[in-house]
């Protein structure tokens, strides 16, 4: 898989991109800030890029908007956004009209290298992968009628998983079970909540995460 | 004449006094000129006219000119007692009789009067207790006269009389005139005592009408004193025409006093607008107060400045709450910015209000016998309205500025604490944390050769060190400054706050565009901080946080459906938002009535 990294910390641009070509992916690109990232990923386009959100010029959020206009300008190069901290609202503006190659996690998220390159190889593929903190921050707002209160606890956290862009494999995994039972678990999740079915891994988590949205999306 | 106060019954009552005034001269100049035993004819009916009719004419007067005391009807009941005292002339029996009982009536009303000067109203019990003595005197002592008294060949027959006892009759003579005596002292005494204990601004007020009282109680007890060491009746005579040209001259005092204080009025308002000009102009050295307390002669005067509500430390809300005028729409302060108290009524001391264009200035605190002058102090107070008003914007300012500084004070404070705050939770977390894991990496790194399974073991360990690290820090930050709040401005940042609340919160109508920063992040805090106390205290099912962009000020509401009772002086929360707004000349209100939930109200200024 072909990579561009923009992380204005080189350290932690070098430590990401030599952890990626062990894992036997390949950086095209590094760079150091939102406009470097645009010209490069135009000009290499790669499968993916990893892109963190405070950045130079600005050092505000220039990295998600960066992210969002390649979403726009280079609607085939997968992104992954990395950030100090995670908020509801970035994830709704990234994920927006479709959650198809789409990441959000905490620059944390790095440390576990094994989870982390799964995240890549996931979201490049043109899969997502949304932190589980942004996740934990959907299903605990309060609400008042709040539907999920008619869930069990084993299918809060299945939908905490699905949300999270894991595939039925992975949450069988993760929960120890098997993938029938966790079949069984989203069908009754869709069906309490009156959502439509839905093939792809990354159409569950735009359902999701659009039935969770925020008030003002 | 100032007529406030003049009812229309006091005005009817002074109506009849008027004509009962008129009826007693008319019926002194026949009873007089048709009596058979009253000479010489002239003297008597020059005396009995002038001073009945001038106490009857000042009284009304008086009493016009302030209806709320009751000296001017006390003025006019001598006046007409004086007229009672023609009935002796009478030749009818009985009109001659009763005109001998009422006789020395007019003594005790003027006893009266004069202890009740200038308010006509007795200041202790024991002058009460005089006044009635006085007045039984006065009435039983006549009385008891007539009944014992042997019939008068030249005089009308006396109808009263029961036995003439000339012994008894002597005995009650030496009694009333021992009584008599006893009263005229009394009343000097009381009269003097009245003028010592008075302030110096009362005694300007008390002096005429005092001094010729005191003066006529004395001649009496003079000529009291003469009949009982039997004097020459040429020494006598003297005693009681210079007894009875002093009574007669009360009411002229007292129209002189009133003359005198007018003039007075007149020099002493000329004076004060000279010496404010002179201040103004640098000249003199006097000051405002003492400037006003040279011209109403009132050495303890104090001025008092009025503080409007919503005047210093706090601009006035967006709503425009301008023009209250209840006393709750502000305060008093000195010239320093100390809040002060009016006195009470009652205390000895007053207070005279003075506005300029209709609105409240100050108050002139001054000792009480001024309230007998208003008009003085009205005068003088219109006179200083512009000087008083140029000093009360003095002490607002300082005010201002005290309050400024114990604000910058506490906000230093607040920025202190929160600094010791966050040194303590880096220390306890963050770095106690790395402390371990650079520990754990160091022993990994021994042992990674000799036992490379344990080595990746406490590596593991690191990590999780290093995650829960981050998450502190992360905390941390979030509570410092949310990024969010800067790179989105404060609807986001709002929203995300909402969402990580602990019950439904309902956002509405957060503007969109961004305000100025210092502006958002007040705000977001006040939102943070209304959050946390009613996720701590208020039991609310849900809360509501409203921003609305108002003739130029965010206005932040977040209100909850709790308990309510919240104090705003309780706790530190508050307190320090009170101060991070005042920096921004914002307000915080917040309304908790008990059971009907809890709403924080932020003004902040966007001046951008």
């Amino acid at each position: 898989m072909r990579v561009v990294i923009a992380e204005d910390s080189v350290l932690l641009r070098e430590g990401i991109a030599r952890l990626l070509e062990e894992a036997g992916h390949e950086v095209v690109g590094q760079a150091g800030d939102a406009e470097d990232l645009v010209r490069k990923v135009l000009a290499h386009r790669p499968d993916i890029a990893i892109v963190d959100v405070r950045m130079p010029p600005t050092h505000t959020d220039d990295g998600l908007r960066a992210a969002l206009e390649l979403r726009e300008r280079a609607p085939d190069v997968c992104v992954l956004v990395l950030s100090q901290y995670v908020e509801e609202r970035y994830a709704h503006e990234l994920i927006g009209g479709g959650a198809a190659g789409v990441g959000y996690l905490l620059k944390d998220r790095v440390a576990d290298v094994e989870r982390f390159v799964d995240a890549v190889g996931r979201v490049g593929e043109g899969g997502s992968a949304l932190d589980p903190e942004v996740v934990a921050q959907l299903l605990g707002r309060r609400r008042r009628d709040d539907p999920l209160e008619g869930l069990t606890p084993r299918e809060r956290e299945v939908l905490g998983l699905m949300a999270e862009g894991r595939s039925n494999r992975a949450i069988a995994d993760e929960l120890v079970v098997t993938e029938r039972a966790v079949e069984k678990h989203v069908t009754s999740i869709f069906g309490k909540l009156d959502l439509p079915p839905a093939a792809h891994d990354h159409r569950r988590v735009l359902a999701v995460l659009r039935y969770l949205g925020a008030p003002r999306p | 004449m100032s007529a406030a106060g003049l009812t229309p019954a006091k005005r009817a009552a002074i109506t009849a006094i008027g004509f009962a005034g008129l009826l007693g001269v008319a019926w002194t100049i026949v009873a007089v000129l048709t009596s058979s035993h009253a000479s010489p004819e002239w003297l008597i009916l020059t005396l009995l006219l002038t001073i009945g009719s001038s106490f009857t004419a000042t009284g009304m007067y008086a009493w016009a000119r302030r209806p709320d005391s009751w000296f001017g009807l006390q003025l006019s009941a001598v006046g007409l007692a004086w007229f009672a005292t023609a009935l002796a002339a009478a030749d009818d029996d009985l009109l001659f009789t009763i005109g001998v009982l009422v006789g020395s009536l007019y003594a005790a009303v003027i006893v009266h009067a004069l202890l009740g000067f200038p308010t006509g109203r007795l200041r202790s019990r024991g002058e009460r207790v005089f006044v009635v003595s006085v007045y039984l005197l006065c009435v039983v002592g006549p009385l008891l006269m007539l009944l014992v008294t042997a019939p008068d060949p030249d005089l009308p027959r006396n109808v009263l009389l029961v036995d003439a006892n000339d012994r008894l009759a002597d005995v009650v003579d030496a009694v009333l005139r021992g009584g008599s005596l006893a009263a005229a002292v009394g009343a000097t005494i009381l009269l003097v005592l009245r003028w010592r204990r008075a302030t110096a601004p009362e005694r300007r007020l008390l002096a005429p009408v005092l001094w010729s009282g005191a003066a006529t109680t004395a001649g009496l007890a003079l000529s009291l004193t003469g009949q009982l060491l039997n004097l020459p009746g040429g020494v006598l005579n003297v005693f009681d025409f210079a007894g009875l040209f002093v009574f007669a001259s009360i009411p002229f005092a007292f129209v002189t006093g009133i003359v005198r204080a007018n003039l007075s009025r007149g020099q002493s308002v000329g004076r004060l607008v000279a010496r404010l000009g002179d201040a103004e102009a640098g000249r003199g050295a006097a000051s405002l107060r003492d400037a006003l307390a040279i011209a109403l002669h009132d050495r303890s005067l104090a001025i008092a400045y009025w503080m409007p509500a919503g005047g210093p430390g706090g601009s006035a809300g967006p709503a425009g709450a301008g023009g209250e005028r209840d006393g709750a729409g502000g305060r008093y302060v000195d010239a320093a910015g100390q809040p002060v108290a009016l006195p009470e009524p009652g205390s000895g001391r007053s207070f005279t209000e003075v506005e300029r264009e209709g609105r409240r200035v100050a108050a002139i605190v001054h000792d009480a016998s001024l309230d007998e002058e208003p008009e003085l102090v009205r005068a003088a107070g219109a006179a200083a309205a512009l000087a008083l008003e140029n000093e009360r914007l003095d002490a607002e300012l300082r005010v201002q500025i005290a309050e400024v500084r114990a604000s910058r004070k506490r906000l230093l404070e607040v920025v202190t604490r929160e600094r010791r705050r966050i040194e303590r939770d880096l220390h306890d977390g963050a770095q106690q944390r790395l402390v371990a894991l650079a520990l754990t990496l160091g022993i990994a790194e021994h042992q990674v050769a000799s036992d490379p399974e344990q080595a990746q073991a406490l590596i593991r360990e690191a990590r999780d060190e290093a995650r829960l690290a981050l998450e502190e820090l992360r905390e941390l930050a979030r509570g410092i400054h949310p990024a969010i709040l800067t790179d989105r401005g404060l609807g986001p940042a709002l929203e995300a706050l909402a969402s990580r609340a602990p019950l439904p919160v309902e956002l509405a109508d957060v503007p969109a565009e961004r305000l100025p920063p210092p502006v958002e992040g007040a705000a977001y805090f006040v939102v943070a901080e209304a959050l946390a106390n009613v996720a701590k205290y208020a039991a609310a099912s849900h809360a509501e946080v409203i921003v609305q962009r108002v003739n130029g000020h965010a206005v932040v509401e977040v209100r909850d459906d709790g308990v309510g009772g919240a104090d705003p002086e309780a706790g530190t929360g508050l307190r320090g938002l009170e101060d991070r707004l005042s920096a921004l000349d914002g307000r915080l209100a917040v309304f908790s009535p008990s059971g009907r939930g809890t709403t924080i109200r932020a003004e902040i200024p966007c001046t951008s």
